[in-house]
């Protein structure tokens, strides 16, 4: 056989995959799209008590936003302690192993173990603060992952420069390493969020309702939520699914802003790093 | 110690793990000038240079033995605080590692942590630093931009700056134009004379010629021991070691 033969045949083999993922994506997208015709401003804007999604697309927002702002910080410090402080030792590659572990542990396992934990011997009930807690959890190996990676790659020459001066290792780290880590690090914590921002099963004992009279007032009280909704509506009420392609479309787009968003930061700060070139 | 000298090391030992990399050294390093430390790759020079500072702390690895006096104080002694003996033996590095940071903060930074100075105070010592390391006058009107805008050789006389702003009395440079064209390096080396009037510079090299060319004492180290040290001009025109000899007419290195 040909070299030329050989190379056409993995070209076209290469190719197939390609082709069949992009034939997918098209076809997601057809079907969210004929959702486009139920959504308007006033859908958007208005009440659940009349019929409007306004309390679930807030809900949702409110879920990852307090879940990111735990997880976020609990990360990067777990990150830092990991990659600058942690001992090379036993316990160190048990812990990175169970966090690997952490982001395989399937939601609803992990909502069964937020509500055990959280909901009930917590006293946290049905609540906002049950689903922060819990959603926390699926974004957690996220952060310390990408932290993590964001910290590794910043050359050793600045954390020298700095000690060198006759800065603290502490300052050191947080003055340097971490502002040129910045950016890997607000992009994992956008990635947990499109992570968890359609999840539905963290948050389906611990947090949602069917329906709330307006929006909660404190981080106790249930919300609504856009995924449990769509479950709700077609399990629950036995909704046909166009009814809800709406709803899907509206936290399609959310999960794409968010990824979008980390995609553009990501570039951008790239060409304002030139030590990883 | 004698008047003139503002280092004196006593019987140095250094190990990194299992490996001796300095042998029990003695040195003394003269006040306001520049002692050049050379000899063949892996000798121990940038080893010997980073006791100076305790640099070599900061490799879990490392351990130290012996004293070395800094204007008559022990370094090595308990409840030496490390901040500010790096404050007072500043240190330039191999390749220019400016912080990802604005040319002024770069050099603000090291004021900044040791709480020296704020505000105009601190624009002063930001001019007086640049100005000292040459570069005042390149860099005058894009004090905002990025470090990492400026040319190799301007990065490092960036670097020197950073390290003269927190009013160091020592500074230690560790084979600083390795990385740079001859350009560049003839500028550094016309600065490391100026900055002798004011400073100790203790420089690693392995370049020969820019030992000859920059400094008054030369140390010869090879395989963690002193060979031979002296004043640079004996030493290159009349090497007492046959080591030395072979090494300054290039038969190894």
């Amino acid at each position: 056989m040909g070299s030329q033969t050989k190379e056409r045949i993995f070209f076209f083999a290469l190719g197939v995959p390609v082709v069949i993922c992009l034939l997918a994506f098209f076809w997601i997208a057809a079907t969210l799209f004929t959702g486009v015709g139920t959504l308007n401003m006033e859908f958007l804007t208005t009440s659940a008590l009349q019929g409007g999604a306004f309390e679930m697309i807030v809900g949702t927002i409110y879920l990852f936003l307090g879940a990111a702002a735990i997880a976020g910080p609990i990360g990067v410090f777990a990150a830092i302690y990991l990659v600058e402080y942690a001992p090379h030792g036993k316990i160190t590659r048990i812990i990175d192993q169970a966090i690997n572990n952490l982001a395989g542990v399937p939601s609803i396992i992990i909502g069964l173990f937020g509500y055990t934990l959280f909901s009930r011997q917590l006293g946290f009930g049905i609540s906002l603060m049950a689903g922060w807690l819990t959603l926390a959890l699926m974004i957690l190996p996220i952060v310390i992952r990408g932290s993590e990676e964001a910290i590794r790659i910043v050359p050793q020459s600045f954390k020298q420069a700095a000690l060198a001066l006759g800065a603290t290792k502490w300052k050191s780290i947080s003055l340097t390493t971490l502002i040129a880590a910045a950016p890997g690090i607000v992009t994992s914590v956008i990635l947990g969020i499109a992570r968890v921002a359609g999840e539905t099963a963290a948050i389906l004992f611990t947090s949602c309702v069917i329906i709330t009279r307006g929006l909660p007032s404190s981080p106790l009280e249930p919300v609504m939520a856009l995924s449990f909704n769509m479950y709700v509506q077609i399990v629950a009420r036995g909704a046909p699914p166009e009814s809800v392609f709406g709803m899907a479309l509206i936290l399609f787009f959310i999960v794409v802003i968010f990824s979008l968003v980390a995609i553009i930061l990501r570039v951008y700060y790239r060409k304002k790093q030139p030590w990883l070139h | 110690m004698s008047y003139g000298d503002k280092v004196e090391i006593r019987n140095l030992n250094i190990w990194f793990g299992d490996k001796h990399v300095i042998n029990g050294l003695d040195l003394k390093i003269k006040a306001n000038s520049v002692t050049a430390i050379m000899g063949p790759s892996g000798c121990g020079k940038s080893t010997l240079l980073r006791a100076l500072n305790r640099m070599n702390d900061v490799i879990k690895s490392s351990r130290t033995t012996g004293d070395v006096f800094i204007g008559g104080k022990n370094i090595y002694e308990n409840g030496t605080n490390v901040y500010d003996l790096r404050r007072q033996v500043g240190m330039v590095f191999q390749k220019p590692n400016p912080l990802p940071k604005s040319i002024y903060e770069n050099i603000a930074f090291g004021p900044k942590i040791h709480k020296i100075a704020k505000g105009k105070a601190l624009d002063k010592i930001v001019e007086k630093s640049l100005r000292a390391a040459a570069l005042w006058d390149e860099v005058n009107d894009r004090l905002g931009d990025s470090a990492f805008d400026l040319s190799g050789g301007q990065q490092q006389r960036l670097c020197i700056a950073r390290a003269l702003a927190v009013d160091p009395e020592i500074i230690l440079m560790d084979e600083p134009c390795s990385a740079l064209d001859p350009a560049a390096t003839a500028k550094i080396e016309q600065l490391i004379r100026i900055l002798s009037t004011d400073y100790t510079v203790v420089i690693v090299t392995h370049n020969m010629q820019q030992a000859s060319r920059v400094s008054d004492h030369t140390v010869f180290l090879y395989l963690g021991d002193i060979i031979e040290q002296g004043d640079t001009k004996s030493i290159f025109e009349n090497p007492k070691h046959e080591l030395t000899e072979q090494y300054i007419t290039g038969e190894f290195g």
